[in-house]
């Protein structure tokens, strides 16, 4: 039998606020061990958190990025349990009325996935467990997060993988936290059940905490799916629980024991008023936004003929596509400046990293002159190419390269002359072409260019030369 | 109704050891707290829109950096400490 696979998110991600959710403490990453807390974030008790507006503010915006609608009125809740990564025995969380309900995200395939809401709430200290014992450092303790808790919408781990992408991109675009899995500023707890093919029913479901890379969600749902059917085919029943990810062993296994199954007996927070969110902020944030990925790539298609792979490379992140968005002031052919940017550009900003800071040395007001000199035809494609190497490896401008006398064509009378020149000076050439190799005609072409220097138009000189040729 | 259950439930979300001689009473005393809060449920409320005492919403702070307590100061109270840490020991 064939089985489905059925998946919800649950994604924290920090906000990148200057300071803690309930207090001043700074939420710089790091830190020599409890530097970054104070009595209101270690919990002692007297102590009243009081709300950092910021944090609705992203919140609202991270909202409005994915769709979502904002709560006219929000309100904090008590997440009981007992750990010593929260040392109030409860975390201030959002249950009741969260700040954000609904909303997607919608893949490249068109297929939305539904987002139940989302909530803000406070981060956990860390544990470090030695000896037997275990240290806590609060420093992280109180750092703002917000929770996206999806449908159970997804249906492969293709779809999984680019959810989280998609999320990871839309909330770094916005401004509101790097989502950097690998320092925990974006964590993911994934929901997995399988189903006979054709089912409407789901399946017992499992839950996997924690996850810190896309590579790990992937080989663990990956893991966890096998593990299912193989389960539900011996005649087992998949029992429902929490699940912790071994990238070592690529294996899941059980993290609680029965008696600790969840029971957070929430209620309201008393320490926290009411949120009101009235209209007109949320208006406010809507016009500080900036145009989101999804709508760039939707433009760069439609409106400057980009083919939809290249778009998505432009989009992938803010920098980029701001560089684009620059460089293709008033010039003809975004098409050229996207092959610029996708071609020469990213040879030199290999990594991920690299293309998220993208910085490289030529300006987006220094691209678009070289483009422009190439719109109005007074260089060369080739020539263009070859200048923007010099541009990039030293920053300057492109008329440090190119003076007046190497722009400007090459007229029909000249191009001839240079073609001649080349099919004589070249006869090995020649026959090679004559006797079937087309390739032949490159290295004619080749000598037409070097001796225009870069002038000549490379398609009309292959035209010639097939004619001088063929006549002869 | 509490039972002696909800009882050793709810100690062992807290982490507390309830001996069992105790276990009749503290049932005992939480009936009498959570009638004492139904008490409250069951007063009539004339304003539909209450939400808290002071009837504030909209408390916020802004978002500015505040010194943050010394290491030393932060663990002053804490029942044991090593290398800058809480310590908690795991008891068996």
């Amino acid at each position: 039998m064939k089985y489905e696979l059925v998946s919800g998110f649950e994604t924290h991600i920090e906000l990148a606020t200057k300071t803690k959710i309930f207090c001043g403490c700074t939420t710089q990453f790091g830190g020599d061990p409890n530097t970054h807390c104070c009595p209101v974030c270690i919990g002692l008790p007297g102590t009243l958190p009081v709300l950092n507006r910021e944090v609705v503010r992203f919140a609202i915006k991270a909202g409005l990025a994915v769709h979502g609608q904002i709560a006219e009125i929000a309100k904090m809740d008590r997440k009981n349990y007992c750990y010593p990564d929260l040392s109030k025995a409860y975390q201030i969380s959002q249950l009741y009325a969260p700040l954000i309900i609904g909303g997607y995200v919608e893949l490249s395939s068109g297929k939305k996935i539904r987002l139940h809401h989302i909530h803000i709430e406070e981060d956990a200290g860390k544990l470090i467990h030695r000896h037997g014992d275990t240290y806590v450092d609060y420093n992280r303790g109180g750092v703002p997060l917000i929770e996206i808790v999806s449908e159970p919408d997804i249906r492969s781990i293709d779809e999984a993988r680019e959810y989280v992408e998609r999320l990871q991109q839309v909330m770094r675009y916005i401004g509101i936290s790097d989502c950097k899995m690998q320092e925990g500023s974006m964590r993911c707890d994934v929901n997995i059940s399988v189903r006979p093919e054709g089912s409407e029913e789901f399946g017992t479901r499992t839950e996997i905490k924690n996850m810190n890379s896309i590579t790990n969600i992937t080989k663990a749902m990956e893991y966890e799916y096998d593990r299912q059917v193989d389960l539900i085919e011996s005649g087992g029943k998949v029992v429902q629980e929490t699940l912790r990810y071994d990238d070592v062993t690529g294996t899941t296994s059980s993290m609680r024991s029965k008696e600790d199954a969840h029971d957070y007996r929430y209620f309201r927070d008393p320490d926290l008023v009411t949120i009101n969110v009235p209209r007109e902020e949320v208006e406010e944030l809507r016009a500080e936004m900036p145009e989101l990925p999804a709508d760039k790539c939707r433009r760069y298609i439609d409106d400057c003929g980009i083919p939809e792979k290249d778009a998505q490379l432009l989009t992938k992140y803010r920098r980029i596509s701001e560089y684009f968005d620059e460089a293709c002031d008033g010039v003809k052919s975004p098409k050229t400046v996207s092959n610029f940017i996708i071609g020469q550009m990213f040879r030199r900003t290999e990594t991920e990293s690299d293309k998220e800071v993208f910085d490289i040395a030529t300006t987006p007001a220094q691209l678009n002159e070289l483009v422009k000199l190439l719109d109005s035809g007074k260089i060369r494609n080739n020539l263009a190419k070859s200048t923007l190497e010099k541009m990039l490896d030293t920053g300057k401008g492109v008329l440090e390269f190119i003076s007046e006398s190497d722009m400007g064509g090459v007229d029909e009378g000249a191009l001839l002359e240079l073609c001649k020149n080349a099919v004589e000076s070249n006869r090995k050439a020649v026959e090679d072409f004559l006797s079937g190799k087309e390739k032949a005609i490159k290295a004619l072409v080749g000598n037409v260019m070097k001796n225009s220097r870069g002038k000549a138009d490379a398609m009309a000189a292959e035209a010639k030369i097939k004619e001088l040729i063929e006549n002869s | 109704m509490v039972t002696r259950e909800d009882v050793e439930n709810i100690a062992l979300l807290s982490k507390l050891f309830v001996p069992e001689e105790e276990l009749d009473g503290l049932t005992q005393s939480m009936q009498e707290i959570i009638d004492f809060a139904d008490a409250i449920n069951n007063a009539p409320a004339g304003n539909e829109g209450f939400d808290n005492i002071n009837n504030l919403s909209n408390v916020f702070r802004e978002d500015e950096v505040v010194p943050s307590y010394s290491n030393e100061d932060i663990l002053k109270n804490a029942p044991e400490q090593a290398e800058d840490h809480f310590l908690v020991r795991n008891k068996e």
